[in-house]
């Protein structure tokens, strides 16, 4: 039958296996921190900000 | 014969079917990045742009891409699971019936049968051929998974799962049509919620075709063909988890500044911009794990292959998120700065990776070594020139084109015609053709490599009868 299965041994570094670098978690939780503050800055029915009224104001000037 | 020797006929098979249909696509491709800057090259009605550009798309995406990864899902889950598949013989069926239905929806696009939506444009009795297809696989992946002989399940296993599962949903419900007649019909959805629904499925066929089952070869011939392990499990199952619930929330990326309302593109656009983060984890993931020993990029023809494409899968994240903000779509989108995107992703991603992952199973499979390390060299060497032409001309082109489509008068009237902003495409679309011949001499090269290595190994498989 199969005769090249792996080893799963073989696939994981033993000392690191279980790492999270830390500059990754800092992108990981400073991305969702940032996504927040958009979703709160640019949806209408909490900031009052919106597409139309931002366009009216960009030809104003 | 052995069970064994059976299911790698049906890997084989998928892999020298994806390449036929990459050969096929790779052509087609050629072909309208000519006629963009000749028209002459139109030949109506079969030849034209607007049937041989989804053929093109359809042709790599289903025929090269689905293909590669029906056959090495198999090889992979396989190994993984420590047995054979669980249905043999259905996934030799399989195999057929892939083959007749990528046969058919070239046809049906050429006679111009079209559901007009991007990447779901098989008339509906394709669909349903498509649908089976992938309940074929299914049941052969789920069913070898749950009779595995072996406990713990590798991180590659739960990226197949995702992809099995996710692009089931997706195809069904951006598909959902009303028949008119046997090559004709009707979507359920119609205006804003049309585009809503094409574009989650469409970006999410990117999520869970170009990358998902690719990141599942990245992990599992990585540590395979340079013998280190991957640097952390854990690393690998978040990314995992986070991708796929984060990819599902951001197609709105593709509808910025349309009628959509604001805030579902606003949460869209904030998902999006997450999505580096779990990208980046397998990105991170693969470095530290050549980290242990870089000499291997040099050494080591494979790790190159691997290295460069979860490269230009790290640029991709980045650049794709970047694209979804308003501020950057209001420029780039409707210009050729997205095919330029686009084939980073698939040129030097998605294309790399799995060449990488067929140089090692073939060699493996017919129990010799590949034809000839200069000619991978060669090869690798000549789609990486010709994917980096293709990318930067269509960026520099499309940040042109935005700007100058953008450009008012001081009462409002636009500054340039569109013929005058076309005319300045053509020397980009010139050199895009270059870059694009350059890639497929690079895959001919790939393909000879390929054909040697079978030949040898039946070669030797015979002399030792
Ligand atoms: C985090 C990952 C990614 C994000 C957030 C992302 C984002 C985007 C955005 C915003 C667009 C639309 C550009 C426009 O039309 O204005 C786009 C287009 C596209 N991207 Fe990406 N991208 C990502 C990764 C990838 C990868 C890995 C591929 C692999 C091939 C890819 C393939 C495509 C394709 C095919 C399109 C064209 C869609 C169309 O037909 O309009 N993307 N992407
Ligand atoms: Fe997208």
């Amino acid at each position: 039958m199969i005769n090249d299965t792996d080893n799963l041994e073989a696939f994981e570094a033993k000392e690191t296996v279980n790492k999270l670098p830390v500059s990754w978690l800092i992108l990981f939780w400073g991305l969702i921190l940032w996504g927040i503050y958009y979703f709160v800055s640019y949806t209408p029915s909490i900031s009052g900000w919106s597409q139309e009224k931002a366009y009216e104001e960009s030809i104003r000037k | 014969m052995n069970d064994y020797q059976y299911d790698n006929g049906t890997v084989k098979g998928f892999i020298v079917s994806s390449i036929f249909w990459g050969v096929v696509g790779i052509i087609v491709g050629l072909w309208i990045s000519i006629q963009m800057w000749s028209p002459a090259w139109n030949i109506p009605p079969y030849f034209t742009f607007g049937r041989l550009r989804v053929v093109h798309t359809n042709g790599l995406a289903l025929g090269l891409g689905v293909g590669a990864i029906f056959g090495i899902c198999y090889y992979i889950t396989m190994r993984l699971t420590k047995r054979p598949l669980l249905f043999p013989r259905l996934a030799r069926f399989h195999l057929y019936l892939f083959n007749a239905a990528i046969t058919l929806a070239a046809l049906s696009l050429f006679a111009g049968m079209n559901q007009s939506l991007e990447y779901a444009e098989l008339e509906w009795p394709l669909d349903i051929g498509v649908v089976v297809l992938w309940v074929i696989f299914a049941v052969n992946i789920f069913g070898t998974i749950i009779k595995r002989k072996e406990e713990q399940m590798y991180i590659s296993l739960w990226f197949i799962l995702a992809t099995v599962v996710t692009v089931a949903v997706l195809y069904i419900v951006n598909n959902l049509a009303v028949p008119a007649s046997l090559f004709k019909s009707y979507s359920i959805f119609a205006g804003v919620n049309s585009a809503n629904v094409q574009w989650w499925y469409g970006h999410n066929a990117v999520g869970f075709i170009f990358t998902t089952p690719i990141l599942a070869m990245f992990y599992y011939f990585l540590p395979k063909s340079t013998g280190l392990p991957i640097y952390s499990h854990r690393l690998s199952i978040v990314a995992f988890w986070s991708l796929v619930f984060a990819y599902l929330w951001t197609g709105a990326h593709h509808l910025v500044y349309t009628p959509l309302p604001d805030w579902i593109q606003t949460l869209g656009i904030a998902f999006t911009i997450f999505l580096i983060a779990p990208s980046w984890g397998s990105v991170v993931n693969g470095f530290y794990t050549v980290g242990a020993d870089w000499s291997q990029m040099r050494n080591n023809y494979l790790t190159k292959f691997f290295i460069l494409g979860i490269t230009f899968y790290g640029l991709q994240t980045i650049q794709g998120p970047t694209q979804g903000l308003r501020i950057v779509s209001q420029l780039i989108h409707y210009t050729d700065w997205v095919p330029g995107h686009v084939h980073m992703g698939t040129m030097g991603w998605v294309t790399m990776t799995v060449a990488a992952s067929i140089y090692y199973i073939i060699p493996k499979i017919y129990n010799t070594e590949i034809h000839s390390v200069k000619v991978a060299n060669a090869h690798f060497y000549l789609v990486l020139t010709g994917q980096l032409i293709f990318s930067i001309t269509m960026w520099f082109t499309g940040i042109q084109q935005g700007a100058l489509w953008k450009a008012t008068n001081p009462d409002g009237t636009l500054k340039y015609t569109f013929m005058e902003g076309l005319i300045k495409n053509y020397p980009f679309w010139q050199m895009r053709t270059v870059g694009g011949l350059i890639f497929t001499v690079g895959m001919l090269f790939f393909i000879y490599n390929i054909y040697m290595t079978v030949r040898k190994g039946k070669a030797l498989a015979a002399s030792s009868i």
